[in-house]
């Protein structure tokens, strides 16, 4: 497979640019790049999701066009997706022929299905990948790691259907795994190789260097790096990774006195499978950071303090005093806010305007007792339209209607409409965001923060979060691996890093 | 080229072909456990009222009048199952049976005069009658994207408007052919031709379950509607072929309970709808869709009806009857939900 000048822009934004590379038969390439380096986009004009702009894609030299996801399979590309895309109450063969429908198969005739054949047949694509899975068990009782060899098992089908060998695209297969489902995983893509060739994408470097033979950087949509891994250490990619300016500017804010009683304490907060002895204090006034990679866990924990999703054990005080059956209503009356990364989906009601969303939780004097007071809403909005300066200056407009940053002030402005605001968690605040935009809400932040606000804060940069925070937590499958306070420390972008992944 | 052989090489490696077979043995067990709830609430129920009522209730002829009884919603669960795993729902259920069994009556030898089209030709254009709101269920619902919940409201109504226009104005007609009414309660090897029917559409309709591709589509589309769209299934046929398919089985049932009360009437139905979604539900196929199968709501059939019949036999007054019925359906629900009850998420 060849890739020259491959291009692709949404909207204003270059996602990718001029990506040229080639792959060569059993050959396992790793891809990297910070989130929004562009990687995702590039798998999805591979597999046919998105068509490119510019730039011509070659399997076996010849030229080829995806204009559906099933274009790619019928090229020889196989996927197996960050999130898992199997039927949970079907069973293992089921799934894999499923992959195939459209295509002709001989475990149906005539649409009916001949169960032995089928079951044959997965047996034998199962065998490929070694996997040790019965086909006829329910995929939804399977561990993770199985249900990964059968994803996997899926995506190599596809050199039965195109006799040629596959090109296998394993998109942050281990984010998820336990170390020793990993290992298990590592040692079927080392067997892939035999069969076709393999595209890894991961954050985790150490991986990477084990696994692959080459190892393709991207930042800001362009391939940057093309490394063999045999000479290049973990070290080198992080910096190709974050690019050269890696020494942010160190924060500078200054902290006198004694710090006060912490608003928000968590102690050894856990929830299976996401997140486990998670512990820290918010402190009135103070921006405290989770960063890591997809996976680490830091969304879920951030969701739980909220009362969004629920923890299974350890502890939660607010004001001092522990919680009992924590839920979203109760967070909000306690005087905490919580601007999640979804934003229209989440973070705000579209249908209905912007000065409806203004005023939803904290009414203020837009309300007076069970009533609506529409003329003091008006007036409430235009005065948030005017400090953070949301264009157009209309707040009687759909707030669907307004651009991605415009509704972020609004839904900010939501919860700073508040009278008693002692938590913000904020959930990537800035994704999407313009640098004015992003200008903006970085000011009302601090203008919160300085009022004695505690914020939570998941960074979309390293930058960003070496920018705002006092102090920074790192996650990592779940785990705090370190923690920097500011005020005392200066870690770089790259020690960050090296605890994240 | 080296692909070819490389990829062949390894696929007929023939050691690793075998699977493990051990993880199944332990989950078809669970399997098994699991239909083992509903099947021992029929067994217990049986024997409760047996020890109730020892002279009435385990007697031949009190059994023929239970799977008599059974049959009609037997059927229609045939259709109401595919279309609920599927996570939609069909509530057309009792208009399609009016209109299909008023279009039978009028279309056999009644008393409005005429000798009819005779039995076969009826029943295929009342089938076809039901297939056609079925279809029309199946396209607004895809089409126009209108949740199945109103679409299936409405068509109910619609159906009920049929019959009643097709009834008209005039007296009420009741089948002539006495050898017609007397064949669903005639008995076959010991058991009512209605019963033998409504298992011989139930056998037909759990092959279609467990054989066709198109059921299994069906789960597929339950479980996940955008995987399944993403991997290449044409979601919205599947989904009209079902519909067709259940108002099918509706406008079957409703023929049937047209012979049995020997005249059209638009109001053949009522009941019908309450007592079929409840016995899928109770059998275990669960409303969000992917889960369950027709096996389970033909138990979850028997359940309801026994009950029914039991309540009756044990001088339960037919009052407060309806009310157990809506205290067995909520207590099923709620056990089946069980272990799903956890907090609210924001969607994710």
């Amino acid at each position: 497979m060849k890739l020259t000048g491959i291009g692709k822009t949404f909207a204003r934004v270059q996602a990718v640019k001029d990506i040229s590379m080639e792959i060569r038969q059993g050959e396992v390439i790793g891809l990297i790049g910070e989130n929004g380096a562009g990687k995702s986009t590039l798998l999805k004009i591979l597999t046919g999701l998105h068509q490119p702009d510019t730039g011509v894609m070659e399997v076996n030299g010849k030229e080829v066009t995806f204009r559906r996801p099933q274009d790619a399979t019928a090229a020889g590309i196989g996927v197996v997706h960050q999130e898992q895309a199997l039927f949970t109450n079907l069973s293992v063969a089921e799934n894999i022929a499923m992959n195939g429908s459209g295509v002709k198969d001989q475990g149906t005739r005539f649409g009916i299905f001949r169960w032995r054949i089928l079951n044959q047949e997965a047996a034998e694509t199962l065998a490929r990948v070694h996997a040790k899975v019965d086909p006829r068990a329910i995929v939804g009782d399977l561990s993770f790691v199985d249900r990964q060899m059968v994803e996997i098992a899926r995506a190599l089908r596809v050199d039965e259907m195109v006799h040629a060998s596959p090109l296998v695209i394993l998109d942050e297969p281990t984010s998820v795994l336990e170390r020793d489902e990993t290992e298990v995983l590592e040692r079927e893509i080392r067997d892939l190789k035999k069969i076709g060739s393999v595209i890894f994408v991961s954050h985790r470097l150490d991986e990477v260097l084990r696994i692959c033979d080459r190892v393709v950087v991207m930042r800001a949509g362009e391939i940057v790096a093309e490394r063999a891994t045999a000479d290049v250490t973990e070290d080198e990619l992080f910096a190709l990774m974050i690019g050269h300016n890696e020494r942010a500017e160190v924060h500078s804010r200054d902290r006198e006195g004694a710090k006060p009683a912490p608003i928000l304490e968590v102690e050894g907060l856990r929830r299976d499978h996401a997140f486990h002895d998670v512990s820290f204090a918010l402190v009135p006034g103070h921006i405290l950071t989770i960063v890591g990679t997809n996976g680490s866990g830091r969304e879920s924990v951030c969701r739980a303090i909220f009362g969004a999703e629920p923890y299974d054990g350890g502890v939660l005080r607010v004001g001092g005093e522990e919680v009992r059956s924590w839920s979203m209503s109760k967070a909000v009356r306690s005087g905490m806010a919580y601007v999640p990364s979804e934003r229209r989906v989440e973070g705000m009601i579209g249908g209905m305007d912007a000065a409806e969303n203004l005023t939803l939780v904290h009414p203020g004097a837009a309300r007076s007792g069970p009533l609506l007071r529409k003329r003091a809403r008006a007036k409430i909005a235009a005065e948030w339209f005017e400090r953070l300066d949301v264009r157009p200056r209309d707040p009687a407009l759909d707030l669907a209607r307004f651009s991605g940053g415009n509704q972020q002030k609004v839904v900010m402005a939501k919860w700073l409409q508040s009278a008693d605001l002692k938590i913000l968690v904020l959930d990537h605040p800035l994704r999407g965001l313009d640098p004015g935009a992003a200008e903006t809400v970085n000011r009302q932040i601090r203008a919160a923060c300085d009022q004695g606000t505690a914020v939570l804060l998941l960074a979309d940069t390293l930058e960003e979060a070496l920018h705002m925070s006092d102090e920074i937590l790192v996650m990592r499958d779940g785990e705090v691996t370190a923690r920097f306070d500011l005020s005392v420390e200066a870690p770089t972008a790259i020690d960050l890093l090296g605890k994240m992944v | 080229m080296s692909p070819i052989k490389a990829g062949s090489s390894a696929g007929t490696t023939p050691a690793e072909a075998a699977p493990a077979a051990t993880p199944s043995l332990a989950k078809r067990l669970r399997f098994d456990v699991k239909s083992a709830g509903e099947l021992g609430a029929f067994v217990v129920l049986i024997v409760v009222f047996a020890i109730l009522n020892p002279s009435t209730f385990l007697t031949a002829k009190n059994i023929q009048t239970i799977l008599n009884q059974s049959a009609i919603p037997l059927i229609i669960a045939v259709g109401a199952t595919l279309v609920i795993l599927m996570g939609s729902i069909d509530l057309s259920v009792e208009g399609v049976m009016g209109a299909a069994g008023m279009t039978f009556v009028l279309m056999s030898a009644n008393s409005r005069g005429g000798t009819g089209y005779g039995v076969v030709v009826a029943l295929i254009v009342a089938v076809a009658v039901g297939m056609v709101l079925g279809l029309v269920s199946g396209l607004i619902h895809t089409r126009l994207r209108v949740p199945s919940f109103i679409v299936t409201l409405g068509v109910w109504y619609v159906g009920l408007g049929i019959a009643t226009l097709l009834f008209g104005t005039e007296q009420i007609p009741f089948l002539t052919s006495d050898s017609l009414k007397a064949w669903p309660t005639s008995l076959s090897l010991g058991l009512p031709n209605s019963f033998w029917l409504a298992v011989l559409l139930v056998l037909v309709g759990a092959a279609i379950g467990r054989y066709t591709r198109l059921a299994r589509w069906t789960y597929a589309i339950g479980n996940n509607e955008q995987i399944a769209l993403g991997n290449g299934i044409p979601v919205a046929r599947v989904k009209v072929i079902n519909f067709v398919g259940a108002a099918g089985c509706s406008a079957f049932a409703g023929v049937l309970a047209s012979i049995q009360i020997g005249a059209g009437s638009a109001t053949v139905g009522v009941g019908s709808l309450f007592l079929t979604i409840a016995a899928v539900v109770i059998g275990g196929t669960a409303l969000s869709g992917g889960k369950g199968g027709i096996l389970r709501s033909a138990l979850g059939v028997l359940l309801l009806t026994t009950l029914n019949n039991g309540l009756i036999l044990s001088g339960v007054s037919p009052n407060i009857q309806s009310g157990v019925s809506g205290v067995v359906l909520i207590a099923a629900i709620i056990a089946a939900a069980w272990p799903y009850r956890g907090r609210l998420r924001v969607s994710k």
